[in-house]
């Protein structure tokens, strides 16, 4: 029992997932801040590692302001939902074996809910705020759930139909006991997720829910002091969250050469998230923001298609 | 050391507000951000919204027309907040100093922190502006 809650707070817990998701905003402002030939934070801590550190406690420390118009009860709990959430969510991914903290059959598409829920909470947020530029922050938000929301679980049944399981943990296994990773069998599928969760991520093409140039902030207008920093702490858990699926489901989680030696399986999960994030940041360096009309009629008229495709073609070889 | 002073140096989020000035100082402002200045270095980063950031960067004269929204979006920052008046025109109202609906300075307005001179300051001076405002923090305060 003292060992569960140990595991549940620090080490495939809470403080593990809160110091990774730090970890991984340095390492996607860094790049970015390269690629666009700047330098990024550099004074705190070592080359700025402690930088997410220092936002975070800042914003806790600052005032909290709560403007009369909001619905204060939603107001004051879509930051915490979203972050309770996201690491809910980041317990079924498996990180220091084969298996996952939490793992039953089906938790693919209990993945897929959680998800969806994390993008209808930004749509309260948004809402509950009252202000215009997080209305249509927030509407924006819930149209675009309308769009990635169905190639995005396409591309997840590839992997599952490969393993032949809805649990992700069954799916890391296979990949683990075959050697054979989904993404050989799934390149379209893999593209398709990264596009898609690039969208679930609010990142550059997609970030029309906070697209600074028209909406100010979009629905994160009002939140200020404690309640932005949880939300973009959430944020930071959901980048750990997108490239711990990608990982798991396409590029075998934690399998690799002697992947069952304690240690050995979260240093390749590492190494392969850390990939992941920085494709996520080169597209995000790469690409200028869409429209809302292109990026829906965008998903449905490219991503769903080629995802039919992608299915169809796994059929036809696993016969 | 204070580990809430420590957080507070190092990320000074910025947002701006230009109070009715050429567009120079503006200029200026967002050159710092390019690659050759950079002022994510020092965690700064630039923010729409009045409400996530600490500093403001307050461009242009300050005008009887522009004061009650200069004083609305200066109240909508959350504490503890701080101003970097950026330019002569913020500073004294420059070269409308006399003029009828020109407010001497934004200090006439609200609280200012760092007056960084110039027409425009050029992106150093504004860096060494908030670096200004960083000391200032770390003394005390």
């Amino acid at each position: 029992m003292i060992i569960e809650i140990l595991k549940l707070l620090i080490i495939p817990g809470i403080f593990f997932l809160f110091t990774l998701a730090l970890f991984y905003q340095w390492l996607d402002r860094r790049f970015l801040a390269r690629l666009q030939n700047r330098r990024g934070p550099m004074h705190t801590g070592s080359h700025g590692t402690l930088q997410p550190l220092a936002d975070f406690i800042k914003l806790l420390a600052k005032e909290d302001i709560e403007p009369e118009a909001v619905d204060k009860p939603v107001f004051r709990g879509v930051p915490i939902l979203l972050s309770t959430i996201s690491i809910t969510a980041l317990f079924f991914i498996p990180i220091w074996g084969v298996k996952a903290f939490v793992h039953f059959e089906g938790d693919l598409i209990f993945m897929t809910f959680l998800m969806t829920l994390i993008a209808i909470l930004a749509f309260l947020g948004g809402w509950s705020s009252t202000n215009r530029f997080s209305t249509i922050g927030g509407l924006r938000a819930a149209m675009q759930t309308l769009g990635y929301e169905v190639p995005l679980s396409l591309a997840f049944i590839g992997p599952a139909i490969v393993a032949k399981s809805l649990s992700i943990s069954k799916i890391v296994e296979w990949q683990a006991s075959t050697g054979i990773w989904a993404i050989i069998l799934n390149p379209l599928g893999f593209g398709i997720a990264i596009i898609a969760l690039l969208a679930e991520l609010e990142k550059v093409p997609f970030d029309l829910p906070e697209a600074e140039t028209e909406l100010v902030a979009g629905w994160q207008t009002e939140f200020s002091g404690r309640k932005l920093a949880l939300l973009r702490f959430a944020f930071d858990l959901e980048l750990v969250l997108a490239a711990g699926l990608i990982t798991s489901l396409f590029l075998g989680g934690p399998a690799g050469p002697f992947y069952n030696i304690p240690w050995v399986g979260v240093i390749w999960f590492f190494i392969k998230t850390t990939i992941v994030v920085l494709i996520l940041s080169n597209l995000r360096g790469l690409f200028a923001r869409f429209r809302i009309d292109q990026m829906v009629s965008g998903c449905w008229k490219y991503l769903v298609p080629l995802a039919i495709i992608q299915i169809i073609f796994l059929q036809l070889v696993l016969g | 050391m204070d580990i809430i002073k420590w957080a507070r140096i190092k990320s000074p989020w910025v947002f701006h507000f230009n109070a009715g000035g050429c567009n120079g100082c503006d200029i200026e402002v967002l050159a710092s951000l390019i690659p050759r200045y950079d002022i994510e270095r020092f965690g700064m980063i630039l923010r729409g919204s009045p409400r996530h950031a600490d500093v403001m960067l307050l461009t242009g004269t300050v005008t009887r027309q522009i004061k009650d929204r200069l004083i609305r979006i200066y109240e909508q920052m959350a504490e503890p907040k701080f101003v970097m008046a950026i330019g002569s025109c913020a500073m004294s109202g420059g070269v409308f100093q006399n003029c009828y609906s020109v407010y001497e300075g934004a200090d006439k307005v609200i609280p200012v922190d760092v007056y960084v001179p110039g027409c425009p300051p050029r992106p150093q001076a504004i860096i060494d502006g908030a670096v200004k405002l960083l000391q200032k923090l770390a003394a005390g305060k």
